[in-house]
């Protein structure tokens, strides 16, 4: 058999390094993939329809997008797109059974979940900064020459960026010991989430989306016409708010590691 | 002269005895996994919530004198009249939980069979397409007529019980008729709309997503819309799976429609939806799998 | 010659079912055939020699290494799992690339390996479809490739033959066995006691979680000639068959069916019954529509080890 016989080691950097570029481009590849893409298109085809229909109302432009087509973005596109890749990293391997064609290489556990992990998370953070960007500088279309629009875009991005950091990596752990953890985010995404914002006081501070809102750098009047996203919030300092995302995701991201690393995963018959 | 037997296996020439209702294992299958998983019983027992409230409230309006202080003169309102019952059955909250039943109950319903290529197995029985797409409605029919056109009747029935007499079957004649209208549109064009997304692909988990997204999303839409001046209008109603619903019962129960557009439109998307469906279906279910 | 693969007392059980029960088992390099029917254990032992899954009881280690969690020993193995399962959207080349990658090599010597397995396998012409599109045989042979492409010292084969036509089942059988001579420790499952004797004569029975024997093919032979075999004729002229037989000393005995159309044969000789009954066939003329080996099978040999 002519065949070289070399093995070379792999760290976990090398780990995540490798799978993430294997999960990047297998992710790219698949028609569910497209179809989420497809879905990010629809504010873009809104902004254009709003760009021809509202031409001359510039106040009004920026107030939709701030605070109508953001509620697609915050509440629906990032906690959708986090909920289905975060939950495949790892049932994806077990409704396909394919596990064993990673867990038989060279790459420790962890590093299989953070390469997969990242690769999601950069392949939805495409998706939505593609939509963003698009709708958002079509909206604005009328001002492309101000500074300031260039630097609310990347706080925007910023924010959902974040957002998909922090969703992905706690519906990534809820997928490695449940079964049906799609079921299960479904009615923390879009449950919980919405209805813990009417309770008053800190109640709201256990979710996501409030520390995601308190972040979107237009604030609206209070009582504005378009108080949509924002409300009844009552917002978190910008710093604590992107620590307590940094933290939900870190500590997500490791809890998923741990359970991924020491749970034996059988396949259903 | 030597001769090759066929010995594996024998064409069968006897004649079909079709069964009566042939589709039936294939709904109680259904329904048996659905009630295997281990949220969906809580998931459905919540779906029972809005009958008791409702309930409760006609106890309540039969015996308002004993509220009269809790209500502060306001026991009035409530009225249990068809715009009764059409509120109990377009109750958002208790549409969401039929999505999130359908979710569980009937994503996997035809992607399942589709990833184990186990279409062929059924049409090895005698077992017609339209037998077994019966046989996968009737799962969403039941849990959809169970939590709508069942708790609805029993409504009723308690509404005569408490107030002793026909007087309310005299005053409203059509009503269970509009009630068991509007729970066979609510009931075929989920059954439709489910079937429809859980036949596009063989990953039930991504059927689950596809099924809530795509209603929660035209909701979400028809908000946006609606709040962008230029672009609202009545018509954009009819981009909200939930909007067509609430127009088509506001026909059925003779009430005024919530938009200003003529209820017959949102008939016409819902029946288009279930004409996709049936043709989408009709093309992706067939025994042998075609690769392409 | 030391083990490569050495279990101890290895026990796993999934809730109530005992998986594998207390096998401890030593395989040395060249080709081990792991032979047993289905739900014996075969999978669950594979698994735990591969690592993926703990054992509840017991320790299994590849070159004294322990399996568990350690990941670096899965370089030098090769796992061709059983079930029927690829990442469909990518093409043959791109999987074996990406897996390849995956174990620590570069783009240019991943292509390279990727190239070479291919061959190998004889997929090379189809190497850019998608393997959606592939055939069961191209798609176990693609398996067996991710298997072998990055060299491993040790390979394990969990049911590589299942699906695959007669033909399909020569090639990989071929594939195989060129890796005898390479110094590889291979362990091929199969419930199919002819695809394991065509690959290797080494083997090791498995039967309800429990290892029932193990060593030379020709053991499990030798058992079989120590039970009569059955073989069973179905005639319209089953008496007049069984007139012509009943003076062959290697028969033992006779009984034919309630129908009169069927005579069971049992022999310790079966070849040479087999032989005599086509030579009295022919010149008696007479109608034969079926004659089978009723216990000629990997279970009707389990029977008699397990002494059912």
């Amino acid at each position: 058999m002519e065949t070289k016989g070399r093995t070379p080691a792999v760290s976990l950097a090398a780990s995540v390094r490798e799978v993430f570029g294997f999960f990047f481009f297998l992710g790219r590849r698949t028609g569910k993939t497209r179809v989420f893409v497809l879905l990010g298109g629809i504010p873009v085809v809104i902004a254009v329809l709003v760009r021809i229909l509202a031409a001359g109302r510039a106040d009004d432009l920026a107030a939709v997008f701030s605070e109508i087509l953001m509620v697609f973005f915050v509440t629906f596109y990032i906690v959708i797109l986090s909920l289905f890749y975060g939950t495949s990293i790892v049932a994806e391997e077990l409704e396909g059974r394919t596990l064993p064609y990673l867990t038989s290489r060279p790459l420790s556990k962890a590093g299989i979940f953070l390469g997969k992990y990242a690769a999601y998370t950069s392949l939805m953070f495409l998706m939505v900064t593609a939509s963003l960007a698009l709708s958002y500088f079509i909206m604005n279309g009328h001002r492309l020459a101000d500074a300031g629009l260039y630097l609310t875009f990347l706080k925007y991005a910023a924010v959902l960026g974040l957002g998909l950091l922090a969703y992905t990596a706690f519906f990534a752990f809820l997928g490695t010991f449940l079964k049906r953890a799609i079921l299960l985010g479904l009615m923390f995404g879009f449950g919980w989430e919405n209805v813990i914002q009417y309770f008053p006081g800190s109640t709201q501070k256990f979710s996501l989306v409030h520390y995601l809102k308190s972040l979107l750098p237009r604030q609206p009047a209070a009582g504005g016409k378009f108080s949509l996203l924002l409300f009844r919030l009552e917002p978190t300092g910008p710093v604590a708010a992107v620590v307590s995302l940094a933290l939900i995701a870190v500590v997500f991201v490791a809890l998923g590691c741990w359970v991924f690393r020491t749970k034996e995963y059988l396949f259903e018959e | 002269m030597a001769t090759i037997r066929e010995k594996g296996y024998y064409h069968w020439d006897g004649r079909l005895e079709a069964r009566r209702f042939p589709w039936w294992p294939i709904t109680r299958t259904g329904i048996q996994l659905a009630f295997k998983k281990k949220w969906f019983k809580f998931v459905f027992a919540a779906g029972f919530a809005p009958a008791v409230v409702t309930l409760v409230l006609i106890y309540i309006s039969e015996r308002l004198e004993d509220f009269k202080s809790m209500f502060g003169g306001k026991g009035q309102l409530i009225t249990v009249n068809p715009k009764f019952f059409m509120d109990f059955l377009t109750n958002g909250g208790l549409v969401f939980i039929i999505v999130m039943v359908l979710v569980f109950a009937g994503a996997g319903l035809i992607a399942d069979d589709l990833k184990h290529n186990s279409l062929q197995v059924y049409f090895a029985r005698p077992l017609r397409k339209n037998d077994y797409l019966l046989g996968k409605m009737a799962v969403i029919f039941f849990f959809v007529l169970l939590l709508t056109l069942v708790p609805a009747i029993v409504l009723y029935i308690f509404k005569l019980i408490f107030a002793g007499s026909f007087r309310f079957v005299v005053d409203y004649p059509w009503l269970l008729l509009s009630v068991a209208g509007f729970s066979a549109v609510l009931t075929v064009f989920f059954a439709f709309y489910t079937l429809l997304l859980s036949a596009l692909s063989k990953n039930s988990r991504y059927v689950m997503i596809i099924v809530f997204t795509v209603y929660l999303f035209s909701q979400i839409l028809y908000g946006i819309i609606n709040s962008i001046r230029g672009l609202h209008g009545p018509g954009t109603a009819l981009v909200s799976i939930y909007e067509n619903l609430l127009q088509v019962a506001a026909f059925l129960f003779g009430q005024k429609p919530p938009h200003a557009v003529h209820p017959g439109w949102s008939f016409l998307i819902l029946a288009a939806v279930c004409v996709a469906s049936a043709v989408v279906l009709n093309r992706k279910i067939r025994g042998v799998e075609v690769i392409r | 010659m030391s083990a490569v693969i050495e279990a101890k007392s290895l026990s796993k059980w999934y809730g109530n079912v005992l998986g594998l029960n207390d096998v401890s088992l030593e395989i040395e390099s060249g080709i081990t055939g792991l032979l047993g029917p289905n739900g014996a254990g075969k999978s669950t032992f594979m698994k735990l020699i591969t690592g993926q899954m703990k054992p509840n009881i017991g320790s299994v280690a590849i070159n004294g290494e322990r399996v568990w969690n350690h990941f670096r020993l899965f370089a030098r193995l090769g796992f061709c799992p059983e079930p029927d399962a690829f990442y469909e959207d990518i093409s043959g080349w791109e999987f074996l690339t990406g897996l390849l990658r995956l174990q620590g090599f570069g783009r240019a010597e991943a292509a390279e390996r990727a190239a070479m397995a291919l061959t190998i396998v004889e997929l090379t012409g189809d190497k850019d479809r998608k393997i959606r599109g592939y055939s069961r045989g191209m798609r176990q042979r693609v398996k067996f490739a991710q298997a072998i492409a990055h060299d491993p010292e040790v390979i394990i084969l969990d049911e590589p033959f299942s699906g695959l036509d007669p033909l399909g089942k020569r090639r990989l059988i071929r594939l195989i066995k060129d890796y005898e001579g390479a110094g590889k420790t291979i362990l091929v499952s199969s419930h199919v006691l002819p695809e394991i004797e065509a690959v290797t004569s080494r083997i090791v029975m498995i039967h309800q979680g429990k290892i029932l024997a193990q060593g030379d093919i020709h053991m499990v032979r030798d058992l079989i000639e120590s039970h009569p075999h059955m073989i069973s004729v179905r005639s319209p002229q089953a008496r007049a068959l069984a007139a012509a037989l009943v003076d062959d000393a290697s028969v033992l005995k006779m009984t034919f069916g309630a129908d009169g159309r069927s005579l069971v044969v049992e022999t310790p000789n079966r070849d040479g019954v087999f032989g005599r009954l086509q030579s009295v066939i022919v010149a008696k003329g007479l109608e034969v529509e079926e004659i089978t080996s009723p216990d000629d099978n990997l279970q009707a040999v389990f029977d008699y080890l397990v002494g059912k």
